[in-house]
């Protein structure tokens, strides 16, 4: 069963993405964890998160970036670029990071260049940087006006009703994960991080209600797991995006296993639901702007590192790995304060700064990891 | 750091720096010259405002002024807050809060410090700052991480939405150093009734913070004072664009940097309105006898820089141009967006209006003019949409007639980095000769100044701008 999450993790057009096309549905890509997929699941179309994995060039990404920009949107217009999402028939651009919402510009700009990779459907999705009754009501009209312009593009009627099975199924999913999560954090666990990530790729590139399926399947399994995973340090993921499987591999093989994280290709991503009573599309935006934090919502940082040191305590984690994307400034420079704060509290860290992309650096990574497990010895 | 740059608080050093500054013109010219000798780190700028005349020296007032009020304002009750460049002030004043706006700090100590700030630069960097932030807050932020400068009491921001390097800046500080703050946040789009909403209420919440934190309400009449100072202010800026637009330009290359240098550390106060109207007075003066604002009095060419100046040490960008007789169109730092305003023409609904009838409308007004600051207006949507930098950079030229255009930024910009090739693509295809730099407005070390200038003197080579 693992090889089908891997196969899934590691590739653009992955099965049930090609079944899904040929039936005639549509899909559509996003490109952050601020993004309600359940509207777009409500409209018979898959939705589809944005990744940049299997770049071997930049020279598209970097063409339209500029030189001090974040390799992960980079990589995102690299594929663009290279017609490799061109499955995709409508895309929505989030004002992430500014490098992420430049990404709206540069995808539009290399469209003139590189014919027919500009889907048809191309929204720019607002989001507020803080929680608020008024911001909230800003982020219920974003989704209102998504799910309108979905209708419109697709000829599709977004039912409440629809919506109220989207959450459901969405909701399911993240209970699932949620059981994953119990399973890694077990004093022997029975999952690493790389396949747990896999697994968590492939819930934002199939639809959810296979992926349930699957994932009912695998946590059988796991459960009844006789073969644990011993004498490995236990650590957790903080930081920049990562929807690359091999740098968990490249950490773990160190002897390391990382038994929780606070992700958005990890537990920001499911670790809340949205309330199934009441107006679903309210109940939506208030779930979706209100989940766990990410440092682009200025000013929570105490929430988020609370969520750090809760999930590391149940966790038991013997360290903790802050890393950020070069030219990160929002996970790079929380994870400064994270690194004093934790220390404060007795928890080792390390902080690193990579690259994305082809895992070019994975001597450097290595050798960095090796020594701070050394520490914590 | 170094031991010695620790001797010595840097607000509080500069301050004394640049008081001084301020009284060398009150002098006898020979005593005035020998002094220059004592400050060979930037008596060129220094010189470069003295012999301004007038409207030099009420400059340099000012910096001291300004910065004499930093240092002084907890001996004089005063809360201080730490804020951004865009940061409309005034509502600040109306509860009698010292802004302590870090870009200011952060370009006075490159252009007048020998090693601008890069020790402040590289400290924040120790503290977990990532180094490929922003360099304008950097500069200064670090004196205030490492207490090496006066407190701040609390923070308020205006660029979530607009620039997350600069708001990561600000909630950083408040992060490292536990103190309250206040967060404008802004949408993508500008003009539609739902965003004035939002800002409206935005603004209505900033109100209430800085009510919590000075324990008092704002003082209204305080308020419309400095609302009427602000109103008169637009109108001389109007006026100066309209001078500045002539051909040749009768306004100075380095008014540029006085007019929004002034506009960020006094906005609605009187020492602002007199620089203003001393240097339409002097542009007027040059304009009547047709002669450029360059030192020759000719114009050889008209430059406009689409985002900042670039502010090494002494202040080399300025003399360069005005060697080579080359007139400065303007910034993004200098688009306030009063709807009388040049620029403003048939665009009415970008601009701000101040109205002091009720209450309700100053607040609302002051939200509106704090929406339309430089980059809070322009860079907060797609750069090609409607009302934003591109539509700005196209009206500007428009009005200005540049013979180029030049972008130079930070190396902490995401933002405008990471669009800054296709929107200098889109500008050449309008007809204009456009350069980006690739260097940092406030650290020498990323480009130096003289590559940079190597860079600027080859491009108007090439292009044919000067021959
Ligand atoms: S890793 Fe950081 S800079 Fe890169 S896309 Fe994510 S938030 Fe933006
Ligand atoms: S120069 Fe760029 S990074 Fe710096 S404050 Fe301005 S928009 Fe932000």
């Amino acid at each position: 069963m693992m090889n089908e999450w891997k196969e899934i993790a590691n590739t653009m057009e992955n099965t049930y993405l090609r079944k899904w096309k040929e039936s005639g549905r549509a899909a559509v890509g996003y490109p952050c964890t601020y993004v309600p997929d359940e509207v777009i699941y409500a409209a018979d179309i898959l939705p589809y998160r944005l990744r940049g994995t299997g770049t071997t060039s930049s020279s598209i990404g970097d063409t339209y970036f500029g030189p001090v920009i974040c390799s992960f949107p980079k990589c995102v217009l690299q594929l663009a670029g290279e017609g490799r999402f061109n499955f995709l028939d409508g895309t929505i651009i989030v004002p992430g990071c500014d490098s992420m919402r430049r990404l709206d510009e540069c995808w539009r700009k290399a469209a003139d260049d590189y014919k027919g990779i500009l889907p048809g459907f191309f929204h720019y999705f607002g989001v507020p940087h803080k929680v608020t009754d008024y911001s909230l009501m800003w982020f219920y009209e974003e989704t209102l006006k998504l799910k309108e312009k979905l209708e419109k593009h697709f000829g599709v009627t977004i039912t409440d009703k629809a919506l109220k099975v989207a959450i459901s199924v969405y909701n399911e999913s993240r209970k699932l994960l949620m059981q994953l999560d119990k399973l890694r954090v077990k004093d022997k666990p029975v999952i690493n991080g790389e396949d747990a990530l896999s697994i968590i790729l492939a819930s934002t590139a199939i639809p959810r209600d296979e992926f349930n399926k699957m994932l009912r399947k695998t946590l059988s399994q796991l459960e009844i797991k006789k073969e644990t995973i011993k004498g490995k340090k236990r650590l957790m993921l903080v930081g920049s995006i990562n929807d690359d499987p091999e740098f968990m591999k490249v950490i773990e093989d160190c002897g390391a296993v990382i038994v929780t994280d606070t992700m958005c290709f990890g537990s920001r991503s499911y670790s809340d639901l949205t309330e199934e009573e009441g107006d679903p599309l309210f109940a939506l935006a208030k779930r979706y702007l209100n989940h766990a934090y990410c440092p682009r919502m200025f000013g929570y940082y105490k929430p988020r590192l609370k969520n750090i040191m809760d999930r590391a305590k149940k966790a038991k984690v013997d360290g903790i790995i802050l890393q950020n994307i070069r030219f990160c400034d929002l996970h790079g420079s929380e994870n400064g304060i994270f690194e004093r704060d934790l220390e404060k509290e007795g928890i080792p860290c390390m902080r690193m700064e990579r690259e994305y992309g082809p895992l070019t650096e994975s001597g450097r990574v290595k050798m960095r990891i090796d020594a701070f497990l050394e520490r914590i010895s | 750091m170094r031991k010695e740059t620790k001797e010595y608080n840097f607000d509080w050093n500069m301050w004394t720096i640049l008081e001084n500054a301020s009284k060398t013109a009150d002098g006898f010219r020979k005593e005035y010259e020998t002094l220059l000798n004592y400050i060979p780190n930037y008596r060129n700028v220094l010189d470069a405002f003295v012999r301004h005349g007038e409207p030099g020296i009420l400059f340099l007032k000012i910096i001291a002024k300004y910065s004499n009020d930093c240092v002084r304002a907890h001996i004089e009750g005063r809360k201080t807050a730490g804020v951004t460049f865009c940061f409309a002030t005034p509502v600040l004043y109306a509860f009698n809060i010292q802004p302590v706006t870090l870009e200011p700090w952060s370009v006075l100590g490159t252009v007048v410090l020998k090693r601008g700030t890069s020790e402040f630069l590289d400290y924040c960097s120790e503290l977990g700052f990532t180094e490929t932030s922003c360099s304008s807050q950097r500069g200064s932020l670090g004196a205030y991480l490492c207490d090496l400068a006066t407190k701040l009491d609390f923070v308020v921001y205006d660029s979530p939405g607009i620039c997350d390097t600069n708001a990561n800046s600000f909630a950083f500080a408040a992060s490292y150093l536990d103190i309250p703050f206040y967060q404008l946040n802004y949408p993508s789009t500008l003009t539609d009734e739902r965003a004035k909403e939002y800002h409206h209420a935005d603004f209505k919440g900033l109100i209430s913070f800085l009510e919590e934190q000075t324990g008092r309400k704002p003082d209204m009449e305080k308020l419309r004072e400095i609302m009427k100072e602000n109103k008169r202010q637009d109108e001389l800026t109007c006026e100066l664009l309209d001078l500045q637009r002539l051909k040749p330009s009768p306004m100075p290359p380095i008014y540029e940097l006085m007019l929004y240098g002034g506009r960020f550390m006094m906005n609605g106060t009187k020492e602002y309105t007199q620089l203003l109207e001393s240097m339409v007075a002097h542009t007027r003066k040059k304009a009547e006898a047709g002669k450029a604002g360059t030192t020759s009095g000719n114009e050889r060419a008209r430059g406009l820089f689409c985002y900042i100046d670039h502010y090494t040490t002494d202040g080399r960008l300025w003399d360069f141009l005005d060697k080579r007789d080359i007139s400065h169109m303007g910034s993004i730092l200098f688009n306030f967006w009063q709807k009388d305003s040049l620029y403003a023409a048939g665009k009415e609904d970008e601009g701000y209006n101040l109205e002091d009838e009720s209450l309700e409308a100053i607040i609302d007004s002051l939200a509106d003019q704090m929406s339309r600051m430089p980059m809070v207006k322009q860079i907060r949507g797609p750069y090609d949409a409607p009302g934003m930098w591109l539509d700005d950079t196209l009206g500007a030229i428009n009005i200005m007639k540049p013979d180029f255009v030049v972008y130079m930024g930070t190396m902490g910009c995401r933002n405008t980095w990471g669009m800054v090739k296709p929107f200098v693509r889109d500008l050449e295809k309008h007809g204009i000769p456009t350069l980006y730099i690739y260097a940092d407005s406030f650290d020498d070390r990323v480009q130096s100044w003289e590559a940079v200038a190597d860079k600027l003197e080859e491009f108007l080579k090439i292009r044919k701008i000067i021959t």
